[in-house]
């Protein structure tokens, strides 16, 4: 039995879409068998990031009215064998299409048969954030650096705390860039954590190769010199269990040519 | 006729004056027909025509919103009467819970966070932080061991001396009673670093932020405290 996952933030355009693309693949990286459900039902981006979007015959709505089997409708991610499946959300209906029984159901049958689920929440408080979060063990909490988005995570965070069958929400804070938060104009990692009192999970360099990538249809993640690659790596790890120092900004490890400048210069 | 005849009894409405107007005791033990007219005789008395402010004291008599209007009513049929006020001896035992709920202090233990909102009918004891856009309110005061960042509103019921007092005072609004006070920069009081502070309602009608040091001087009432050493 796996465990669903909800990443959610209240506030659109932090990077929940990219969070779960990224998550799902460095999961699948490391050998567990991954599901990503895209509940942005209406406004499907999740298969775009990931580069499936011309394999989708079957979505969500196909499967919860019963048009087709679950498997029928799961698009396998061919780079990474047999370890990454989505389930693409529907375009042509809406987020009522959809009711929270129907989910609940949905994700308890996915989890027999995948290690990690990975639910991929729409942005907002309505009925759609209601259906991604009704199946889910764990929910991760996005958020960016910036007071509006903090101001939404703390609602968030107030709403995944009335969900009984939710862990306590873990933080990602995505977008960090350091030189903003060193001169004090962004909010800082221990300011926001303060703020919001929840665990950390991860933070994310802003980068913009994570667009560039992104736009490709493929993770950014699978680029392991890149400085918001290794971040998700890291977070993977330590949804996996692992104890992850977290890096003092999530650097990419120095090169060879710096580590021996390094060694001429001391 | 009846009526004459307990007339004879016992007095059933007494008079008395006091400092400022009168104040008429009524029986508690008669029948409420017989009470009424009874008062009805007493206070179309002529020697009563000045204007005099009336209080009516009913007792231990239990009587309904609707009766103590007609009590009222029949006072002032004399138009030199004015009630401006009912009182009596006893409380029903909701309205005596009700007070037990609002002198009680209500503890919640937790972050409030944006959205939510934390409501007690007596004093509110917050151990957490209050964040922006998370509500308190008290029909006392509220006390919050924690980052009031969030607004607070004391004395929901009207009363005007509540106090709110938090480890660290940066909450986007305050309301006392009525009286509500945008922390915006215009204001003057605010401080830098607001730790220890509390507000309460000036006389005057404004809301003003304080050390928390000065509270046992600004509403010494507050301490329940009786005893020690």
């Amino acid at each position: 039995m796996g465990e669903a996952i909800v990443i959610t933030s209240g506030k659109g355009g932090v990077g929940k879409t990219t969070t779960t693309a990224n998550l799902g693949t460095a999961l699948a990286l490391q050998g567990k068998k991954v599901c990503l459900i895209d509940t942005d039902i209406g406004l499907r981006n999740l298969d775009v990031i990931l580069g499936l979007e011309n394999r989708i015959i079957y979505d969500l709505i196909d499967v919860l009215e019963g048009r087709c089997k679950v498997h029928q409708a799961l698009v396998k991610d061919k780079r990474f064998e047999d370890m990454l499946y989505l389930l693409p959300a529907a375009q042509t209906a809406d987020k009522n299409d959809v009711n929270p029984e129907q989910m609940k159901e949905l994700v308890t049958e996915l989890k027999k048969d995948y290690d990690f689920v990975l639910i991929d929440c729409p942005a907002g408080i309505e009925q759609g954030y209601k259906n991604a979060v009704v199946g889910a063990d764990h929910a991760i909490v996005v958020t960016t650096p910036e007071i509006s988005a903090v101001r939404d995570a703390d609602r968030i965070i107030g709403l995944l705390e009335l969900e009984e069958n939710i862990d306590a929400p873990r933080l990602i804070i995505n977008r960090i860039r350091p030189h903003l938060m060193k001169a004090g104009e962004a909010l800082d990692i221990n300011e926001i954590t303060t703020h919001l009192s929840i665990d950390l999970l991860g933070i994310i360099a802003d980068d913009e190769r994570v667009i560039s990538s992104s736009n490709k249809g493929e993770p950014i993640v699978m680029d392991p010199s890149n400085a918001a690659a290794l971040g998700y790596r890291n977070i993977a790890r330590r949804l996996l269990g692992e104890s992850v120092p977290l890096m003092s900004m999530e650097k990419a490890p120095p090169s060879l040519f710096t580590k021996i400048k390094a060694v001429f210069t001391k | 006729m009846k009526a004459q005849v307990t007339h004879f009894l016992k007095n059933l409405v007494n008079i008395k004056g006091k400092n400022k107007g009168l104040v008429l005791y009524l029986d508690d033990q008669c029948a409420y027909a017989d009470l009424l007219t009874e008062l009805k005789a007493k206070v179309s008395d002529p020697a009563l025509d000045s204007d005099t402010e009336v209080t009516v004291h009913l007792n231990k008599r239990y009587c309904t919103d609707s009766q103590i209007q007609e009590l009222s009513g029949v006072v002032q049929t004399n138009p030199h009467l004015k009630v401006v006020a009912t009182t009596s001896d006893i409380l029903t035992v909701e309205e005596s819970d009700q007070m037990i709920r609002e002198r009680q202090s209500e503890t919640y233990v937790g972050i409030v966070r944006s959205g939510q909102v934390i409501k007690a009918e007596g004093d509110l004891v917050v151990i957490g932080d209050v964040n922006p856009n998370g509500r308190v309110e008290a029909g006392g005061s509220v006390y919050v061991l924690g980052r009031l960042k969030g607004a607070a509103h004391a004395g929901t019921k009207g009363n005007r001396d509540a106090v709110i007092a938090a480890s660290w005072l940066e909450a986007t609004q305050l309301k006392i009673d009525d009286e509500l006070e945008t922390m915006t920069d215009e204001l003057s009081s605010l401080s830098e670093q607001p730790e220890m502070e509390c507000a309460y309602l000036h006389t005057n009608g404004t809301i003003i932020i304080d050390r928390l040091q000065e509270l046992r001087f600004i509403r010494p009432q507050i301490s329940t405290f009786k005893g020690g050493s």
